[in-house]
């Protein structure tokens, strides 16, 4: 190896060491010195480079990743939550709409469904009774009041009539309990003045606010019961 | 499904944990060489290890870290003057600082020498930070910085030769006065 090779070599890697490079380090005393000379330039400008790291460098590190890495989660974390959102969202969308939507059409149907529905809890022969005062103060809510006692009134409460808030009462009759309700107006059924089942029927008369549906079976003279609830009830608006 | 992706995480956290201790320094030092400026190189390293983070489960061979992180870096510097085109003055020597107080003669050279090094042209700088720091060969060297390693090679004689032959006028300068 000829000295301008060595020199070229040592000065691009001072810690160069195969074996020609060896050899030609122990073969020649100012090969070694010069190889000593600049291993400690080496050595120098190591100790300049090593610039001074802040000490706090690898802590901020791990910091900002974690807070990083945290934020993702998060984003992550509400992506998920959006779409457990939305689908339930969607789920109570489809409940609400099979839940009130109209499975009748009519208001007669509906009525037949909702009496047949509950046959088994009244009956003809109960001795309970309403007073007319009570019937009239939940008559208020509709705005009518009845002026005498139509008949034996058993029982008297509000209800859900197709997901509207209406008066449900029910009235000693022939031979069963005769039903009747005073239901808002509304769109979404159908005005059915007559209707029937195969054990029930029915009549609906048209007010100003509401209209009143009789529910009997059919040995109920309903135009007897019509006519009496057009004689007593009265509408205050 | 959920235990196992935590199961990860905390790897993948453990991982980067090491990755951070073992070469956060070299990674700042190599990165203040490259802009001259404590600041930016925080900046830079903290924006390397971040996207070092994201991509961490591509770095299979753990062996290969250090260049892999490094070559992060300088796409980080790079990009940097995408962004701020010159901003960034040319090197002055007020910007380099001296961190530590001129106590002794070795402390005086060093920061001589380091004033020198700053003011290097970078293509000699560069090959020789990742040779003293990063400890690469020249292969590596020549592979990272995409030149051939002849190339790479010469750069480190120059290089070296400059700054003895500066140290060497130094002694010269120096012994003039004080003779």
């Amino acid at each position: 190896m000829d000295d301008l090779q060595f020199r070229r070599r040592i000065y691009a890697d001072p810690n160069t060491r195969d074996e020609d490079m060896i050899a030609a380090i122990k073969s020649d005393p100012a090969k070694q010195s010069f190889t000593q000379e600049l291993e400690d330039l080496d050595s120098k400008i190591f100790k300049a480079l090593n610039v001074e790291v802040p000490s706090d460098l690898s802590n901020k590190l791990i910091l900002r990743q974690t807070l990083a890495s945290h934020q993702q989660q998060k984003r992550k974390g509400r992506v998920r939550l959006a779409l457990a959102a939305s689908v339930a969202f969607a789920m109570g969308l489809t409940f609400n709409f099979m839940q009130f939507s109209t499975a009748y059409n009519t208001l007669g149907d509906y009525a037949i469904a909702h009496v047949a529905h509950e046959a088994g809890y009244f009956s003809n022969t109960s001795s309970a009774k309403v007073s007319l005062a009570s019937l009239n103060d939940k008559m208020a809510t509709f705005n009518g009041s009845f002026a005498s006692d139509i008949g034996q009134l058993l029982f008297a409460d509000y209800c859900r009539f197709d997901g509207m808030k209406s008066l449900h009462l029910v009235f000693q009759g022939e031979t069963s309990t005769v039903t009747v309700f005073i239901v808002p107006h509304n769109d979404e059924l159908e005005f059915s003045a007559n209707f029937s089942s195969d054990k029930l029927i029915g009549k609906s008369q048209h007010f100003k606010n509401s209209n009143i549906i009789v529910v009997g079976d059919k040995n109920e003279s309903l135009q007897q019961w019509q006519k009496m609830i057009d004689e007593s009830v009265s509408w205050s608006i | 499904m959920s235990a196992q992706v935590s199961y990860n995480m905390a790897t993948k956290q453990v991982r980067y944990e090491a990755l951070v201790k073992a070469l956060h320094s070299d990674l700042f030092r190599y990165a203040y060489w490259l802009c001259h400026d404590k600041h930016v190189a925080e900046d830079l390293v903290q924006e390397t290890f971040l996207r070092a983070w994201r991509a961490l489960d591509s770095l299979k061979d753990e062996k290969a870290a250090k260049s892999w992180l490094i070559t992060i870096l300088r796409r980080e510097n790079a990009r940097r003057f995408e962004r701020k085109r010159f901003d960034m003055s040319e090197y002055e020597e007020a910007a380099i600082t001296d961190t530590k107080s001129t106590s002794n003669e070795q402390e005086i050279e060093n920061y001589w020498l380091r004033e020198k090094i700053a003011q290097m042209p970078e293509e000699y700088r560069e090959p020789l930070v990742l040779q003293i720091i990063g400890g690469f060969s020249g292969e590596e060297i020549a592979k990272q910085l995409d030149l051939n390693k002849n190339t790479v090679m010469t750069r480190l004689f120059r290089a070296r030769n400059q700054l003895k032959e500066a140290l060497e006028n130094k002694d010269i300068v120096r012994g003039q006065y004080n003779g």
